[in-house]
């Protein structure tokens, strides 16, 4: 008798233990992947941050422990691209969110050629961001460009150098940028717009509450937990912002669009000093973990209030 | 009876309203794509006359036939035959990993699943240049540089942990039952995958293709840092190149023809690419 019991414990242990084994051959390609191609080089890259790393032929010379970082952190260049980065991320977030919302909003009713609207919508995200740069580097060309003409076409000046100075070239990255990150923002804004239940809403109106007091009470407090996890999307993106910057303004005029990864971009591939750029990107990584976290923060809060 | 009209009144205000904002939106974000457009069908003076024309009067091919001429000095033709072989061999290799192992990581008792899973997620929040300066000593190093696989690799992993992600929403839609069913039936493991998931994941499995094509299709940092010669050039980084030296009108064509796939693909399915998203709001 308990020779039987066990032996079928035996048995059920050894084929949970197969069990385990199959699942994790079957996650094994992935996870080795990411691991090989993230993991390995995170961590040779926090090495390149603690060592003066000698490019060409490679080899590390010696550590420096955190010298890297202190030049990085005494820096003015860095502190300036620090604030363009935090700016830029900011502004990303806001002025994609509200345009987004407003476009989900009217996806959300029934009109004619509502199809055409949100394919429309939709394909700024197809463009690659490359080709959507020199489709901008056009938009935005001083001379003939057609924002110029088009303010010219109503009577305007339209001689704007939109490439030209610091603060008017990074908000052109911004507009590119937004106009690039506004499908993806709709479309999740109007998936959960759509999962809204009709009842909430018709409970608010018949409660006397008008069309905006029923956005702000109702709408509003139940989009926030769909709306914060594109706030993060579009934060940690505008993070890693490359191709734009790259095409449109090659981070000038004077640095005036060099984000912290196009600092590190720099550092790296272009005055080959790794150990710098190393520095570079662990400190925009941790700047970015610290905004997502209080994002994080925020999600859970808002979970709890809209009592999901 | 003032009642009535009064919301008939605001009904249609609210219509003209609806029009208006639509139209809006309309023009504002197509005008970009319109204008790239425009300019490549345009002859040079036209395009670097500041009398800019909103309406085309005539359609010029020609820097169309200029880019796909072999006296080029961009091989268009080359590039999209080498973006098209490495963004095909991403995709299907991407969703081919990231489906087994959404499957075990949702519904199997992998050890440290949500150590891993976490990490996954994790990793997009880092810049891709954190990973990409020992890839890149890698890369060369290991005789790379300048091959398909150099670019594919880095490709199939940096999309990887999107895919799994996605491909876990897919997994968790499926409801348990018919895999319990399946399983007193007396199916083992392979029959499950192959008969029962994999068909039902077949909606998530062409959103994972198209997503993974449409990602490699678009990637420019990889190419621009891993490959230097013209015969591995791809669309992106032609595009790029081809700033150099030629004129408005070719580069607008060139744009135009590295953009027209993959805007094709997500007008064509929009409603695939739309699921993907949704079933992360749902989540």
């Amino acid at each position: 008798m308990t020779h039987e019991v066990r032996a079928v414990e035996k048995s059920v242990t050894r084929s949970r233990r197969r069990g385990r084994l199959i699942a994790a051959a079957m996650a094994a390609p992935a996870v080795l992947l990411v691991a090989g191609v993230y993991a390995y080089p995170a961590i040779s890259t926090l090495l390149y941050s603690v060592t003066k790393v000698h490019v060409s032929p490679f080899r590390l010379e010696r550590f420096v422990w955190l010298r890297n970082f202190i030049n990085q952190l005494t820096s003015g260049a860095f502190w300036e691209a620090t604030w363009i980065t935090l700016y830029f991320g900011v502004m990303l977030c806001a002025v994609t969110v509200v345009c987004s919302f407003l476009i989900a909003l009217l996806l959300n009713r029934t009109f004619l050629g509502r199809g055409l609207v949100r394919v429309t919508v939709l394909l700024p995200w197809a463009v690659p961001p490359v080709a959507s740069g020199f489709l901008w580097v056009q938009m935005f060309h001083a001379e003939f460009g057609f924002l110029n003409g088009l303010i010219r076409a109503f009577g305007g000046e339209g001689d704007i150098i939109w490439l030209g100075g610091s603060t008017i070239a990074l908000h052109s990255v911004l507009i590119a940028e937004v106009w690039r990150w506004i499908p993806f923002a709709t479309l999740f804004i109007l998936a959960g717009l759509q999962i809204v239940p009709k009842a909430v809403k018709e409970a608010a109106a018949i409660d006397g509450a008008g069309p905006w007091r029923g956005f702000r009470h109702v709408t509003l407090p139940l989009m926030l937990p769909v709306v914060v996890p594109v706030v993060i999307f579009l934060f940690v993106w505008a993070m890693k912002v490359f191709d734009t910057i790259f095409v449109l303004t090659r981070g000038g005029p004077i640095r005036g669009t060099t984000t912290l990864n196009y600092l590190t971009y720099r550092q790296g591939f272009v005055d080959f000093n790794f150990g710098s750029a190393a520095a570079t990107a662990y400190l925009l990584a941790g700047l970015t973990v610290a905004v997502i976290a209080g994002l994080g923060w925020m999600l859970a809060r808002s979970r709890r209030l809209a009592g999901m | 009876m003032i009642a009535t009209t009064h919301t008939s009144g605001s009904r249609r205000f609210k219509r003209v309203m609806t029009y208006a904002a639509a139209v809006a939106v309309l023009v504002v974000m197509a005008f970009p794509l319109y204008g790239i457009i425009l300019t490549s069908i345009q002859t040079e003076p036209d395009i670097r006359s500041p009398n800019v024309a909103f309406v085309p009067t005539y359609i010029e091919p020609q820097h169309y036939q200029d880019i796909f001429d072999e006296a080029s000095g961009i091989p268009v033709a080359e590039s999209m035959v080498n973006s098209l072989v490495v963004a095909l061999a991403t995709a299907f290799l991407t969703v081919a990993i990231a489906v087994p192992a959404a499957y075990a990581l949702h519904r199997m008792a992998v050890p440290g699943r949500r150590i891993i899973l976490g990490g996954l997620a994790a990793i997009y929040i880092l810049p891709t240049l954190l990973f990409v300066l020992p890839l890149f000593i890698a890369v060369v190093q290991l005789g790379l540089y300048d091959t398909y696989i150099g670019l594919v690799l880095p490709y199939v992993a940096f999309t990887l942990p999107f895919m799994v992600w996605i491909m876990g929403s897919f997994v968790r839609s499926i409801p348990v039952e018919v895999e319990e069913m399946a399983r007193i039936d007396g199916a083992g493991l392979p029959q499950l995958m192959f008969r029962i998931v994999i068909p039902l994941l077949r909606p998530g499995i062409f959103a994972g293709l198209l997503l993974g094509f449409i990602l490699a299709w678009v990637e420019f940092l990889t190419p621009l840092l891993f490959t230097s010669d013209l015969s591995i050039l791809t669309v992106t980084l032609g595009l790029f190149r081809s700033t150099m030296d030629i004129a408005i009108g070719q580069l607008a064509a060139a744009t135009v023809i590295t953009a027209l796939p993959v805007i094709l693909i997500t007008a064509f399915f929009q409603r695939n690419i739309s699921e993907v998203v949704t079933a992360g709001v749902e989540r």
